[in-house]
């Protein structure tokens, strides 16, 4: 990969990131509320996506077990507990 | 009182980053395992490169297997412009939380990351949303250059892969819970579960964009509602 490609790409990311950001107006009305709902549905969607691997299948037994860990205790609504959650897992208390 | 500005500072800051500091964590090991993967095909420089400029997991380990695999500058432009659509629409949904300059929210933009985003949204009142960005950003940022150069240099985090990769889900499933503040956003999220794992594993081509797809599908008013009126059912 060139140097220019590189820089290209990192021009592409960034841009893609600034231009909501910094960019276009900020949304309003019946946008703002759409959008406004979609950081919990986004959240749920990236843990779901964490779950399956690439092939299609569920990610180890382990790793399952954590997030229902985190899953259980979500009603707490703490990330600190989230984490708490997870340690349920055994494989989270005693890393191999 | 500027002292008890500056303490009140450095203790939010504080809460940040020790609120970041599994994600930073779980993205150093991961940009090990990017810079042993990446240095083989990319050289040391462009290694390091990529990710002091890039600074896009996903993508970058997308490139990579893109590089393995023989692919050619289109293939690589055509999946970068792809995989960061979705910066779009997270940075649609942060927009209102971030004021200042278009300058200062330029700056920001660096830091816009899918974990960065979480706790922005997620981010008490006495943070700000623009401070946990940009806080949460760097300690990402650091992460994953230090993880990267652990990477290029042969080394690595043994035996602590697997940990990392429980870190994310468990990392999303709370930013989730933090961001329900209501019964109808915990049914729109549960939607979105079962939107994604049918992206994932009826089009797996297109999974990276499925958080966006799926948000912004159950995200969608209802034939019956008005146009908003107040922030009820809002994050």
């Amino acid at each position: 990969m060139s140097p220019l490609l590189v820089a290209v790409i990192a021009l592409i990311t960034y841009g893609s990131r600034a231009a909501a950001l910094a960019i276009l107006p900020r949304p309003s009305g019946r946008l703002e509320l759409v959008l406004g709902r979609m950081p919990a549905p986004i959240f749920a969607s990236l843990a779901t996506l964490t779950l399956i691997t690439e092939e299609g299948a569920l990610t180890g037994g382990p790793i399952l077990v954590a997030s229902l860990g985190a899953l259980l205790v979500s009603p707490k609504r703490s990330l600190a507990v989230s984490l708490v959650g997870a340690r349920s897992s055994p494989f989270l208390r005693a890393p191999p | 009182m500027t002292a008890m500005t500056f303490t009140g500072s450095a203790r939010v800051i504080r809460s940040i980053l020790i609120t970041s500091l599994p994600a930073a964590g779980a993205i150093a090991v991961f940009g090990t395992l990017y810079g042993a993967g990446a240095q083989p095909l990319l050289g040391t420089p462009m290694t390091i490169a990529s990710s002091l400029f890039i600074f896009s997991g996903a993508l970058q380990f997308a490139l990579v297997g893109l590089l393995s695999a023989g692919a050619g500058a289109p293939a690589l432009l055509l999946t970068a412009g792809t995989l960061n659509l979705r910066h779009l629409v997270i940075g649609a949904v942060l927009r209102p939380r971030i004021g200042g300059s278009r300058l200062r929210r330029a700056g920001f933009a660096f830091t816009l990351l899918d974990e960065t985003f979480g706790f922005a949204v997620s981010a008490p009142e006495e943070a700000g949303a623009d401070r946990t960005l940009f806080v949460s950003g760097v300690a990402c940022y650091l992460a994953w250059q230090v993880g990267t150069v652990i990477g290029v240099l042969g080394a690595g985090f043994s035996g602590v892969e697997r940990l990392a990769d429980a870190i994310f889900p468990v990392l999303f499933i709370g930013l989730a819970s933090l961001a329900a503040t209501t019964g109808t956003l915990v049914v729109r999220a549960l939607a979105a579960v079962v939107l994604t794992a049918a992206v994932a594993l009826l089009l797996p081509d297109i999974r990276a964009l499925a958080p966006v797809i799926a948000g912004a599908l159950v995200a969608l008013p209802g034939p019956s509602e008005e146009a908003p009126s107040s922030g009820e059912d809002q994050t």
